[in-house]
């Protein structure tokens, strides 16, 4: 048992797309940077095999040779952590998730995450605080026992708590019931909560998430013919007061991980200003003809965007629209499987019994940084208006802030946190010494 | 009588009674060098030769020493008298830990018996200073540089930074450079500190410093211990540092742009009220030419997120820079303490020390 009453908790979510900690009892996270780090291969200079194999340009064997780098130890390669260490371009770095299809593959990157957040983000001791980790939804036994291992043996902290992010959510909204469609980077997740747990059955994932709008938009500017340059790549001088010349800088040793991360980034501020929901479906002929929105690039450029302003959000309704972007055409593959939005709504509502239905579908939460899109909440009320059953009064909450929006789930787990009746549902580390890991399925339902 | 408000920074301690439009009273080092007090003050061999940094990058790491040194400024320095203790406002950085401040609250409650205690962050109070409540702050300290995007009195975390550099650095790059010149002179680093605060300048734009690289007018300067040391173009790297972090051997990006990513975070609708009115701050930023290469800098960045610097008022001090924490805490130790706003010897029996973050943000 451990009785935290005085020390602060921290509540740490490790998202797809960025990772937030910060001190539970705040209203925002201190921390909030990429889930993603920037990682160069130390070469061995003193090692013939190594680089030759460095060396070698055959696609297939420079792939089976990146998987068995990443299995050697940690010390072979350099991880750069955080918006700073990332915003600077360097020879040979790759950008890595620590993620793979939504759950986590890596957990020297998911270490080297936490550390950044703790002692360069934070200024914390994390043997001195009780940490509250967010989890998905779905989450396996394994996942939740080596983070946990990790937590302790690494960190060394007091007290754990693991709590699925649907979850969190709902008590960021002050429910115990509610049906949990979490938008976020890489996935969109559909959960219901009952009773504040999640009901298994009803869990709903589709890879549709900001990060697959911010390349659709991409492809689709490229299409166009607009190139987006990243930030390093120009400089911009002053040739005479008041007029400005910008000026290419190649850099040809950086990777083109880099270079896509770097484009996504402008992309995805592209999609944060421009992009709405439209109100019904979309339809090329009806949207050819709106008026273009003015966008300037950091290079000075300046672009137009019409009708991809609302082709791109209707992605999230109408999945198959992406086969129609030039370029995006490998999606086709996965394409049938999957549902837009309102579908999936409706089947993880049918999943579950038949008496807390109506209760779900009263309370529908959206949560995550893609659900902060304008128009997002009223377009999906309207498509459910359409398609539930007459007799269900379908209600879609969503905090009017952006700000709380993108951090609903940390926000939950800083509130549940700081609970005086949670105090006590801590998993100590004296418990995870006397019984172990897998004892963690008892003490975090 | 007046609240007292204390800036503490890494290598200038500023104190002195609340009242605005002034400088601090009382500006000392927070450098101290330890004394054995066995009574022969003439005896300066037994004087030991370490000098202690109670505040390191602009945290408080050494409680002893900050202890000693407050004693002094408190009672010495100001005219404090024991039993007798008033109302006292402390500065913080950015990204205190709750720790640290809950153990400084600690201190001065039971330690030196104030009456009234108040800590706020010091990127607000330089906007105070100023006479803005939103605005970006860049504080150039000797240990750290912090940028933070603050909107109607608070600091939004998500999207301000932190770098570990400051003046200290400089001097240290100013004292290699000097040193690979001039190789029979020895440099204490006080000494560079002085040389670093007199000769140091910015070069126009990066041509003019390129230029300056190749051919540089050269000026003598005597040492206090008669060494003549030549300083040419050393004097503008120290500068470029600044804008070229990797002269400093960092991998990182030049102030102007570190700030304008930083108020790229923040949610487009604030960005006019955060670019109108930048405000530049501390020690290093008083370097000469500064001002005027950040403002060429930030043109040079695209037109919608172009930051311009905040003229000071008036009727403030000339050294506004270098002491706007403090002029801030001044002004706001007016509001604070008479509307008891702030905590009191009372909250702090009650609830202990953790009551300073629920009454001071």
């Amino acid at each position: 048992m451990y009785g935290g009453d005085e020390v602060s908790a921290i509540v740490i979510d490790l998202g797809s797309h960025t990772c937030k900690a910060g001190y539970a009892g705040e209203d925002a996270p201190k921390a909030v940077f990429p889930s993603v780090v920037g990682s160069i291969d130390q070469m061995e200079v003193d090692d013939p095999d190594n680089l030759e194999r460095n060396s070698g340009s055959v696609p297939e064997s420079n792939s089976t040779v990146r998987t068995s780098e990443s299995e050697k130890a940690k010390g072979k390669r350099k991880l750069y952590v955080g918006s700073q260490a990332l915003g600077y371009r360097r020879d040979h770095m790759e950008v890595l998730s620590p993620f793979m299809d939504g759950v986590v593959a890596d957990w020297d990157i998911v270490d080297t995450i936490w550390d950044h957040a703790f002692r360069e983000c934070l200024l914390i001791n994390p043997k001195e605080h009780p940490m509250l980790v967010a989890e998905p939804s779905s989450n396996s036994q394994q996942q939740r026992e080596r983070a946990a291992e990790l937590m302790f043996e690494k960190y060394e902290v007091p007290a754990l708590f693991l709590a699925k992010n649907a979850v969190l959510t709902s008590f960021a909204s002050g429910r115990a019931t509610s049906l949990v469609v979490d938008s976020g980077g890489g996935s969109t997740t559909v959960a219901p909560v009952h009773d504040g747990c999640v009901l298994q059955k009803g869990v709903l994932s589709s890879p549709v998430g900001g990060e697959f709008l911010t390349d659709c938009l991409m492809k689709s500017l490229e299409s166009k013919g607009i190139t987006i340059k990243p930030r390093y790549s120009f400089k911009r001088k002053e040739i005479r007061p008041g007029e400005f010349q910008t000026i290419d800088l190649d850099f040809p040793n950086t990777t083109e991980s880099y270079k896509l991360y770097c484009q996504r980034v402008i992309a995805s501020d592209i999609k944060d200003c421009v992009c709405r929901a439209p109100d019904t479906l979309y339809d090329e002929s009806a949207y050819s003809n709106i008026p273009m929105t003015p966008y300037e690039l950091p290079d000075g450029q300046t672009i137009e965007i019409g009708a991809d302003r609302f082709k791109i959000p209707d992605v999230l309704f109408n999945p198959s629209l992406a086969q129609t972007i030039p370029g995006m055409e490998g999606f086709v593959e996965i394409a049938p499987s999957l549902r837009g939005l309102p579908q999936m709504v409706l089947e993880s509502i049918n999943k579950c019994d038949v008496d807390i239905r109506r209760e779900l579908f009263s309370s529908i939460l959206l949560a995550g940084g893609t659900a902060s899109m304008q128009q997002l909440k009223e377009r999906l009320e309207k498509d459910l208006v359409e398609e539930s059953p007459q007799a269900a009064r379908v209600k879609v909450l969503a905090s009017g802030n952006a700000t709380e929006r993108r951090f609903s789930v940390w926000i939950g787990g800083s509130i549940l946190a700081s609970l005086g009746s949670f105090q006590q549902m801590w998993f100590s580390k004296s418990e995870y010494e006397e019984h172990g890991a897998p004892y963690i399925q008892r003490k975090c339902p | 009588m007046e609240a007292v408000v204390v800036d503490a920074g890494s290598k200038l301690l500023k104190a002195g009674f609340a009242i605005p439009d002034q400088a601090p009273s009382l500006v000392i080092p927070t450098q101290m060098k330890r004394v054995i007090d066995d009574g022969s003050i003439a005896d300066n061999s037994s004087c030991e030769d370490i000098t202690y940094d109670p505040i390191v990058r602009g945290f408080i790491r050494d409680w002893d020493a900050l202890e000693d040194l407050l004693h002094h400024v408190l009672y010495t320095g100001l005219g404090w008298e024991m039993g007798n203790e008033g109302q006292i406002l402390f500065t913080d950085p950015l990204l205190t830990p709750k720790a640290l401040r809950e153990q400084l609250v600690q201190l001065m409650f039971e330690t030196f018996n104030i009456s009234g205690f108040y800590a706020s962050e010091q990127a607000v109070l330089s906007l105070y200073a100023v006479g803005r409540i939103s605005g970006c702050t860049l504080d150039i300290g000797h240990g750290k540089i912090d940028i933070a995007p603050v909107i109607e009195g608070a600091v939004n975390h998500i999207a301000s930074r932190r770098f570990e550099i400051g003046g200290i650095d400089l001097t240290k790059l100013l004292a290699q450079e000097l040193s690979k010149s001039n190789p029979h002179v020895s440099l204490k680093m006080s000494d560079a500190e002085k040389l670093k605060e007199k000769y140091s300048r910015c070069a126009k734009d990066e041509i003019g410093y390129e230029k300056i690289q190749q051919n540089c007018r050269k000026e003598q300067h005597i040492l206090p211990d008669g060494q003549v040391i030549t300083i040419g173009r050393e004097a503008y790297i120290v500068g470029e540092a600044l804008f070229q972090p990797s002269i400093l051997g960092l991998e990182a990006h030049g102030i102007v742009e570190q700030l304008v990513h930083s108020i790229s975070a923040v949610s487009s609708e604030n960005h006019r009220q955060l670019l109108e009115s930048t405000v530049l701050c501390g020690g290093t930023s008083t370097m000469a030419g500064f001002e005027d290469r950040f403002q060429l800098e930030a043109n040079l960045c695209s037109s919608a997120i172009c930051p311009s610097l905040v003229k000071p008022p008036e009727y403030m001090p000339e050294s506004l820079a270098k002491f706007s924490a403090w002029i801030g805490g001044a002004i706001l130790a007016k509001v604070v303490f008479p509307q008891n706003q702030h905590v009191t010897k009372a909250d702090y029996d009650e609830s202990g020390p953790s009551i300073v973050h629920r009454k001071c943000f």
